[in-house]
């Protein structure tokens, strides 16, 4: 609390409306000291699995740090605004934070992170490029990858056994699709093949969009959301819903959770996490689960995506940057540290050294004895790209509306409701349309 | 039998009937109301498989008591608990009596020069929502050092002008002007007049206010957040909220955090409400 | 005239002084709104015609903010939404909450403590229950409601039994929002109203029993009129409330779907800290605030006027 006081009095003249202007990021000296030498407090925010694996690798940590002090604080995952505040007053932030990888962007572009780039651009080759790339902004490093979501689905073996389903001969979406109808038919129509909510449609909608390799912004922030690859996905959403093979509900809620231990829903098409939850929501499943690799638009075509995810960052504000740097590097840059992570509290490692341990191949009970820790790191470098602005969760929440009003309408010709959705995308973000690739 | 007799016994039969009729609307309304609270009581003892069971259990199986062990093992609830208490009975104090005074002064002096725009003022900082003036009024927390005390919880919203409208609509018509005139001739002080003849008449409505504010400064989530900062200083639902996870939420311990943490409010739902009895202002008319 | 002005101030002064206590006894608000609430309020203003992302350098716009006020589409489905859902459930929490008061102040009723407390209940229920519960009750499948409409339907033949879409469809979305706000919130205004019941002198009623007036008359011309400013006040908080209203919508719903329950708060916290655009944000609070301070002043000057 004394530190605190005296960073306020330190800071109070910089306060009133000059707190609008922003301080302007002042290169760091990066000096080269000791492991033993470096001194210093650090706190970090971080929500609570995470912050709980953070906390857990403080005592490896002051083996080669003795001096330091890492003070782990939890803070919630949805109430952005104490980080923002403190940033905008330019007080009070912590020296460490983590942050959702969709919202990374927003404050890597304001300058108000610690430029990281002298000493972590050399870990760049250990992480997937389509990662990395949200934590660069004009060539210069400012957030390290943590965690990541590479996508699969989760169905229930009991199940699919039953009604004499082979999840191995699912191949495209449109074997998907047919699986869904036997299902369907075989279930006497008690059983959807997967949660679709007309109001929850943005994930399944972000999964597919980049597994495609589309695109909302191209890198120059124009709007490229009309796109053949985003007919593609619109396809394959409308062929889900026609079908009739979709639930309609809101994700997570009552009915969502209480799915994991009925019939009601056969698979979940999701993120690596997503077993986290199911773990915890229906314990007594165990060994039930399975998980097969995403359809593919066509044969032989992709079968993974991302979704979620998470990066740390070094606010500018930051006093002692030596001490930050040391923690977050031995955290997220170490195989140690990062298999020790995903052992303990399944947060998915984003540094690909890991995956080369013999962890990956170990079967898991939980799925029967499937060794999915593979199958989810299989193509992990080939994620596509996708371009992320400070305006990402505003395009992402208007593209959520838009395709609710989609499903309402009938689900029209893809054509002119993109045409239409580009150019109201256009209006509201003030961006000019991407002149379509030849 | 006589005439008058049977009148009132008629007179009572249909009384009873309405009676009756009375009791089976509000019991029936009253479970529809208790339903959502019945059912974070009996979450609270129930594992979170169970929690999200369907078909829906009405009563645990088996009881699972172990939530609330959990819970105090695994969060500084006693701490928070403290905390809370001290922020609400130091934010209640203080908004009853500034709102009240405010408001008495805002009922009774009608003469006064400027009263009308000044209360349309205070109306009128009603109106602005908290969500842009939140990055502003944080910062003058900062400047005065406040951030992480008690004080950033207990000051902001005492004078609100939520209680200062109430208590002037509610001093206006139940406070009668000839009492005030009797105990001015009698010459007691302003201050005494509020005091001992003003706030007798008002209890009612300081107890409804007080139910309020005690509500809104017991659930106050999103600013304690912002400018409560070590755990030492988290209240309740600071607690209960950082329970949640990123994809996984333990509803079960939240459930029972919550449980604990919304009893303390009932109880004194129930203590406040004791003023809401009839006759006590025909009583301060009279005395 | 130098000489009236001169009178006039110092008869005002005059004034003044023979009210000081008007002025001590509302100065803690004051005080309270110079230190905490002006500057806020100030730059809060001021922000409106700006654009900042609460993090960059503040840019001046002029007024092209209120220009795209405008032309945005979701602000009007935002307002309207919130006309709608407003007049979908304030009258029935507003007459609810009344009959609630009337009875639960009636000397013969008992047990009144843990009736009151019950309708209470709902406001102090905490948000993440109140999600958990209603998710529970509107699921489109497995849903309690549509459950028991099942078996109505079941049951009466006339009836036909179909599952309501609660809150999967845009039709319904706002109606089931507006229920969730009448359980939530009657139990509030009931509180309010009973205590504004309390202070109405018993007198009034002795000398209107003593002139034979039955309970309705009662009701009619002693109860109704003298409840006027606890009216008045409800009304105007409910119109603050549904405006700015946010957790339920939140909880329930996020807005969607599309934009079918977005009401003017969701919106306005989604501008400020989803999208972070706070000069925005700030432009189309001062515009809605004016509209509702307004509304305000009206309804509290219909109490005025009907009072004479």
């Amino acid at each position: 609390m004394t530190r605190d006081h005296r960073k306020l009095r330190a800071t109070v003249v910089a306060l009133g409306l000059a707190v609008a202007s922003a301080m302007q990021a002042v290169a760091v000296e990066w000096s080269a000291v000791s492991p033993a030498e470096l001194e210093g407090e650090v706190t970090v925010w971080s929500w609570n699995i995470a912050a709980a694996s953070l906390k857990k690798l403080v005592p490896p940590f002051n083996e080669i740090y003795p001096n330091v002090t890492v003070d782990v604080n939890m803070t919630g995952t949805n109430l952005q605004s104490r980080f923002l505040l403190s940033l905008s007053a330019g007080v009070g932030a912590p020296d460490i934070s983590q942050l959702q990888l969709a919202e990374a962007q927003r404050y890597v572009r304001t300058g108000r992170m610690t430029d990281l780039t002298p000493v972590a651009q050399r870990y760049e080759k250990d992480f997937p490029a389509s990662f990395w790339a949200d934590c660069v902004y004009e060539g210069k490093v400012y957030a390290i990858p943590w965690d990541m979501g590479p996508c699969g689905v989760f169905y229930k073996r009991g199940l699919f056994a039953r009604y004499g389903i082979d999840p191995n001969a699912i191949e495209t979406w449109a074997d998907y699709i047919e699986v869904g109808k036997q299902i369907r038919e075989r279930s006497g129509g008690k059983t959807h093949m997967l949660f679709l909510g007309s109001g929850d449609m943005a994930s399944l909608f972000e999964i597919l969009l980049r597994q495609a390799g589309g695109q909302v912004f191209d890198d120059e922030g124009r709007i490229a959301i009309d796109s053949p690859q985003t007919r593609q996905v619109l396809d394959v959403l409308r062929a889900m819903i026609a079908s009739g093979i979709t639930a309609d509900a809101m994700g997570w809620s009552h009915e969502f959770f209480a799915s994991f231990q009925t019939d009601s829903v056969a698979t979940y098409v999701s993120a690596v996490w997503f077993g986290g939850s199911i773990r915890d929501y229906a314990g007594n499943t165990h060994g039930d689960w399975g998980v097969f690799r995403l359809p593919a638009f066509e044969s032989g075509g992709l079968r993974t995506s991302n979704l979620g995810g998470s990066v740390l960052v070094i606010p500018d504000q930051c006093a002692r940057k030596e001490a930050a740097w040391a923690y977050v590097e031995f955290a997220l840059c170490t195989h140690q540290a990062q298999l020790e992570q995903y052992r303990s509290f399944d947060l998915f490692p984003a540094y690909l050294p890991t995956h080369s341990d013999p962890f990956f191949d170990e079967p898991e009970p939980f799925y029967g004895g499937q060794c999915v820790r593979r199958l989810f790191s299989q193509d992990i470098e080939r994620i596509p790209v996708l371009h992320r602005t400070r305006d990402w969760m505003e395009a992402l929440r208007y593209i959520q509306q838009a395709l609710s009003k989609w499903v309402a309408n009938g689900m029209g010709n893809s054509n002119p409701f993109l045409d239409d959705l580009a150019q109201r995308l256009s209006r509201r973000l003030a961006r000019p349309i991407a002149p379509e690739a030849p | 039998m006589t005439a008058p007799s049977s009148r009132v016994s008629r007179y009572r039969v249909e009384r009873a009937i309405t009676r009756a009729l009375a009791y089976a609307f509000l019991l029936a309304l009253a479970i529809v109301f208790v339903f959502p609270f019945y059912w974070l009581a009996i979450s609270a003892f129930k594992s979170k498989d169970a929690i999200f069971a369907l078909p829906p259990q009405f009563i645990p199986q088996p009881w699972q008591l172990e939530n609330f062990a959990r819970v105090f093992r695994e969060t500084n609830l006693v701490r928070a608990f403290f905390n809370s208490s001290i922020i609400a009975a130091g934010h209640c104090a203080l908004a009853l009596f500034l709102c009240s005074l405010a408001g008495y002064a805002f009922a009774k002096f009608p003469r006064a020069p400027g009263r009308n725009a000044l209360f349309a003022f205070v109306l009128g900082t009603m109106m602005i929502p908290g969500a842009v003036t939140l990055i502003p009024v944080f910062v003058v927390l900062c400047k005065l050092h406040a951030v992480n005390t008690y004080w950033a919880m207990i000051v902001p919203g005492t004078a609100s002008a939520f209680g200062i409208f109430w208590m002037r609509q509610y001093t206006a018509e139940s406070v009668h002007n000839d009492l005030l005139d009797a105990a001015r001739i009698d010459g007691c002080s302003e201050f005494g007049i509020y005091w001992r003849i003003v706030v007798p008449v008002i209890k009612p409505a300081m107890a409804a206010l007080g139910i309020l504010q005690l509500m809104n400064v017991w659930n106050n989530l999103m600013w304690a957040f912002i400018v409560l900062r070590t755990e030492s200083m988290y209240t309740l639902p600071l607690v209960i909220y950082l329970l949640n996870g990123e994809h996984r939420t333990p509803f079960e311990l939240i459930m029972a955090a919550s449980l604990v943490a919304t009893l303390p409010l009932v109880i004194g739902f129930l203590v406040f409400q004791r003023y809401f009895i009839r006759g006590i202002t025909a009583g301060a008319v009279k005395g | 005239m130098q000489h009236d002005v001169r009178k006039n101030r110092r008869d005002l002064m005059h004034r003044m002084w023979r009210h000081r206590h008007f002025y001590l006894f509302i100065s803690p608000f004051f005080i309270l709104f110079a230190v905490l609430g002006l500057y806020p309020l100030v730059f809060s203003f001021v922000l409106g015609f700006a654009r900042w992302d609460g993090l960059t350098d503040i840019r001046w716009l002029g007024l092209a903010n209120f220009e795209n006020l405008i032309h945005d589409e979701l602000f009007f489905t935002a307002l309207w939404n919130t006309l709608i859902i407003g007049l979908l459930y304030i009258p029935p929490m507003f007459i609810g909450a009344f009959v609630f008061a009337v009875l639960l102040n009636a000397s013969w009723l008992r047990m009144r403590g843990i009736f009151r407390a019950a309708f209470f209940l709902p406001s102090v229920t905490p948000m993440v229950v109140v999600a958990i519960v209603f998710s529970l009750l509107y699921g489109q499948e497995a849903g309690l409601l549509n459950y028991l409409i099942a078996r109505v339907g079941a049951w009466l033949p006339g009836v036909e039994g179909k599952a309501v879409p609660w809150l999967v469809s845009e039709q319904w979305s706002k109606i089931s929002v507006a229920i969730l706000l009448v359980w939530r919130w009657t139990g509030y205004n009931m509180v309010l109203m009973l205590a504004g019941l309390q202070g109405i002198s018993d007198e009034y009623y002795e000398a209107a029993r003593i002139e034979g007036a039955g309970p309705l008359d009662r009701m009619r011309y002693i109860t109704l009129p003298l409840m006027r400013p606890i009216f008045v006040f409800c009304s105007i908080m409910s119109l603050i409330g549904t405006v700015y209203m946010f957790d339920e919508v939140f909880v329930l719903t996020q807005g969607g779907p599309g934009t079918s329950s977005t009401n003017f708060g969701l919106y306005l916290f989604n501008t400020s800290f989803t999208d972070f655009k706070f000069g925005y944000a700030s432009s189309m609070a001062y515009v809605v605030a004016a509209f509702v301070f307004v509304s305000s002043l009206t309804i509290l000057r219909w109490r005025r006027a009907s009072e004479t």
